[in-house]
């Protein structure tokens, strides 16, 4: 076999690639997403699979496949989402640390996503904070922090009122001035290419949410664009397409002054999205939220985090929604994070 | 009244009156959304500056004055961003040492204070073809300037720390909306006097911000009230012979109070 993976229809090769890992699976993902064809009709030959391989190929939805070299681990997985599936060798496990990583308490899903940030196929970037001190007014806010996020990777920093969680956020954003290092992705923030790339992280506060200024829902997700310069049409579709992903395209007209909480936090999403930020920074979003507004926002987290992945840090001190969103969660105090 | 247009300094402040009702309400827009009513009292005093200045060393009041309010400007941005303290608020400081300077140099240079007070109540019909060409010229840079730059002066309106995080350079973009409204005081102080000079800048937008969905309704609202006024004024200043100024402020403060009283119907 020549290539790494060779998927064909009725006996008809429609995609291989020579690419390595769980590469060639991920690019198998773009094409089906591309071309309106059925997995369960293909059928799959693949040089080496392990368990995380074969999680991949379940919810690809492939249901028939051909290995050269099995781990015994990915067996289970097959066996278990019915998958007709023959090899050419046995072993008991591949030399692979991602096939490790996989738990047996991981759900498909759950371990689709996980492979997904480790390939680093999400919108998230990395986070690192290296002894980030805040001082203002000679008074210390931030004492020293160091925090490190992966891609994709979410946090919950939580702590009574004025112990500085939206100061951490203003500073990781470049707003307020710090000692230390605050890197996203592979920029400095503060940096000499900062000012090009700040609009990889998106910001939602409060105080847009009591802004009476005339705009309609669908300009508010537009300025998410930035200094972009796109045509009409280009403009139209990205706005839309972030508009309908958090569920608030109906609104696109509505003047955003006359939206419900709820509604404006959708909206903030939605230009987040439109943005193509790889960070998200939420400061205390439940703030206007009624407690169904709070249930919409916490599925639409949620979501956001299963599919796009960025990578997001979310400031709060409701404690019972913090529980529900089941993220990590931790306390910022004295300035550090506890 | 054909025949009064006819005289070249009166359609000269016709044409002008015109381009400035039409364009000038958008800086209204500009001091309204980025709160910035106070730095309007600094670039008014800094105009008198200017006066007292050009009478005292016998230069072009016109162009001084814009030279005086683009100093301040830049001194106000400076100290702004220093001391970290509100643009609005040190706007206050630059209002009273301005002030207090032009006072300086009426009593040194012994200017008439009276001509310097002239500001106050403007002079349209005394511009040179060249000043009109510079109000007519800045009119259009000033159109220019919103149609261009209205993608990101919508985020830097709708929230400024959004409109960083997204790209904008709401900074550069801040200094030049505060240089715009600064050129635009002075020249506007010029034409209908610091103490009506309201009825071109504020009320259009005040009157335009009842309906407006929209930065491009606002913009184009204040636009048009603005050039309602504007014209609708002088051409009533010339109907029933009083000083233009007045019947432009006299007439937007008619509209404002019927848009007003609509609106709580």
């Amino acid at each position: 076999m020549e290539h790494s993976l060779i998927v064909s229809l009725n006996n008809e090769t429609v995609f291989t690639s020579d690419q390595h890992w769980l590469h060639p699976l991920f690019e198998l993902e773009d094409f089906l997403n591309r071309n309106s064809i059925l997995p369960v009709e293909l059928f799959l030959r693949d040089k080496i699979a392990g368990k995380a391989a074969a999680c991949l190929i379940v919810f690809l939805g492939i249901r028939r496949c051909h290995i050269e070299l099995l781990s015994e681990r990915a067996i289970p997985v097959f066996k278990a989402n019915g998958i007709e599936f023959t090899y050419d060798n046995l072993v008991d496990h591949i030399q692979c640390r991602t096939e490790d990583l996989i738990t047996d308490t991981m759900s498909i899903a759950d371990a689709y996503l996980f492979l997904r940030k480790r390939a680093g196929r999400v919108q998230g970037l990395a986070v690192k904070l290296g002894d980030v001190t805040v001082r203002i007014g000679g008074t210390l806010i931030v004492d020293q922090l160091n925090l490190e996020l992966g891609r994709g990777e979410q946090l919950i920093v939580h702590g009574a009122n004025g112990t500085g969680k939206t100061t951490l956020l203003r500073a990781i954003l470049g707003l307020t001035p710090c000692e230390g290092s605050i890197r996203i992705g592979d920029f400095v923030v503060g940096g000499a290419d900062w000012k090009k790339q700040r609009s990889s992280i998106a910001y939602v506060h409060q105080e847009s949410m009591k802004s009476n200024f005339p705009i309609s829902a669908g300009e508010v997700v537009q300025i998410g664009l930035g200094t972009s310069r796109m045509s009409g049409t280009e403009t139209e579709y990205r706005v839309e397409l972030a508009m309908r992903r958090t569920g608030c395209f109906h609104l696109f007209k509505q003047a955003y002054s006359t939206l419900s909480g709820g509604e404006k936090q959708r909206v903030s999403l939605a230009r987040c999205l439109c943005q193509n930020a790889g960070v998200f920074l939420l400061d205390e979003p439940t703030s206007f939220l009624d407690p169904q507004g709070k249930e919409d926002l916490l599925n639409l987290l949620d979501e956001l985090s299963r599919n796009e992945a960025p990578t997001m840090i979310l400031v709060s001190h409701e404690q019972q929604w913090i529980e529900q969103l089941n993220w990590i969660s931790r306390e910022l105090k004295g300035g550090k994070l506890c | 009244m054909l025949e009064l247009l006819s005289l070249t300094p009166i359609l000269k402040g016709l044409i002008v009156l015109a381009l400035a009702g039409v364009t000038f309400p958008i800086t209204g827009v500009y001091l309204f959304r980025l709160n910035l009513l106070p730095l309007r009292f600094m670039l008014m005093h800094g105009a008198i500056l200017g006066g007292a200045m050009a009478l005292a060393l016998q230069i072009n009041p016109f162009w001084t004055t814009i030279a005086v309010n683009l100093v301040l400007v830049v001194f106000m941005a400076r100290s702004s961003r220093s001391m970290k303290i509100d643009a609005g608020q040190i706007s206050t400081f630059f209002m009273v040492i301005s002030i207090s300077l032009a006072f300086i140099f009426i009593y040194k240079f012994n200017v008439p204070a009276k001509d310097t007070l002239t500001l106050l109540w403007g002079n349209l019909f005394i511009l040179s073809w060249a000043e009109v060409i510079g109000v007519g010229s800045f009119a259009v840079f000033l159109a220019g300037f919103q149609f261009y730059f209205r993608h990101q002066l919508r985020a830097l309106f709708f929230d400024r720390e959004i409109a960083y995080t997204s790209g904008i350079d709401e900074g550069k973009l801040y200094y030049a909306v505060v240089f715009l409204v600064a050129i635009t005081v002075a020249l506007a102080m010029k034409l209908i006097g610091a103490l009506l000079l309201d009825a071109i800048l504020l009320l259009p937008p005040v009157i335009a911000s009842f309906h407006a969905r929209s930065l491009k309704g606002m913009i184009l609202g204040s636009a048009m009230w603005g050039g309602i006024f504007s014209i609708g004024g002088f051409l009533l200043s010339i109907a029933i012979d009083i000083p233009a100024s007045s019947s432009i402020a006299a007439l937007a403060s008619v509209v404002f109070i019927v848009m007003y009283l609509m609106r709580r119907k």
